[in-house]
């Protein structure tokens, strides 16, 4: 049951027919990498009442972040990701509740951080670290909303093996890629947003869009192409008993 | 037979497009793989984080048919 307060800060999505605002304020989302990606779904998240956010972080904030990283502003600047997130988060929603992680995830960590959550959003920089959360996400069955950017490219999917493929029917986890990657701001907002945007319906019990296919976007010429993913029979993670 | 290459993201510049800003037609013999299509047109395979066709993911040890429009996709990490 929705107090007064949140009937009127929810009023306008409570108009969509469908809408379940009770399904979001009972949720919990771990978001891992609170970057360009992690920005905006968190704030997306927190605007829109899901009710608790897990975010995960070992990073501190640096200048050059501040281009997309949309959660922070100059008085961030070394300070962790997660502390200045958690601020931000609840000065826009203190309907929400927020657990800090400060720590990166690793093979050790993972499953202690996954375990609860409804759903996992991938706020990663690395591809090392989406194949852990992969794969522990697959052991716990918990899906795992896939987002990648890079310039103007952008790839967004919906993971819930063995309903779908996994991350690793898409790819090899060893391609070599820059530590320091191209990015415009712009591009990771988009991609979140998406991300985001799948989250929420699924925590309504709506059928997210892309679940077993993969949105690829280039915001050079404003494309979005969706693909269908098989699941690979000789999948290294997801084809094994 | 001919086949038309299209490349995203950074991939583009490796691919050296010739129809169009994105696609590069490609004379090849039937039978071959796309790995081995790619390599013999100078891009290292490794390159390529994915491919797909008709909407339909492809791995590399797929084997074009005449006319075919396959699209090559680099592997994007950052968030």
């Amino acid at each position: 049951m929705l107090r007064d307060d949140e009937t009127e800060r929810y009023g306008r999505q409570l108009l969509i027919p469908g809408w379940s605002q009770e399904s979001l304020s009972g949720a919990t989302v771990l978001i891992v990498g609170l970057g360009g990606l992690g920005s905006a779904s968190a704030l997306y998240l927190s605007a829109a009442g899901v009710g608790k956010l897990r975010i995960c972080d070992g990073d501190k904030v640096e200048r050059s972040d501040l281009n997309r990283q949309v959660l922070y502003s100059e008085s961030s600047l070394g300070l962790p990701k997660v502390e200045e997130a958690s601020r931000r988060i609840i000065r826009l929603n203190p309907f929400v509740s927020v657990e800090k992680r400060d720590v990166f995830v690793d093979t050790e960590n993972a499953a202690e951080m996954i375990a609860g959550c409804q759903v996992i959003i991938d706020g990663l920089d690395n591809l090392k670290t989406r194949f852990i959360l992969n794969e522990e996400a697959l052991k716990q069955r918990i899906p795992f909303v896939y987002g990648a950017v890079q310039g103007w490219q952008g790839y967004v999917g919906f993971f819930h093996p063995p309903l779908t493929a996994c991350l690793a029917c898409l790819m090899r986890p060893d391609f070599h890629t820059r530590d320091r990657i191209p990015v415009s701001g712009v591009t990771p907002g988009t991609i979140g947003l998406i991300q985001a945007s799948e989250v929420i319906k699924w925590l309504m019990g709506m059928p997210p869009s892309l679940l077993g296919r993969l949105l690829i976007y280039d915001g050079t010429d404003l494309s979005f192409e969706t693909i269908r993913l098989e699941k690979n029979p000789d999948c290294p993670v997801c084809s094994k008993p | 037979m001919v086949i038309y290459l299209k490349a995203g993201g950074e991939l583009r510049a490796k691919l050296k497009p010739d129809v169009d800003d994105y696609t590069r037609r490609v004379e090849t013999e039937e039978g071959k793989s796309l790995a081995e299509i790619l390599t013999g047109i100078g891009i290292n395979p490794s390159f390529v984080a994915f491919a797909f066709k008709n909407g339909t993911l492809k791995r590399l040890d797929h084997i074009p048919s005449d006319g075919d429009i396959i699209t090559l996709q680099p592997p994007v990490s950052g968030g």
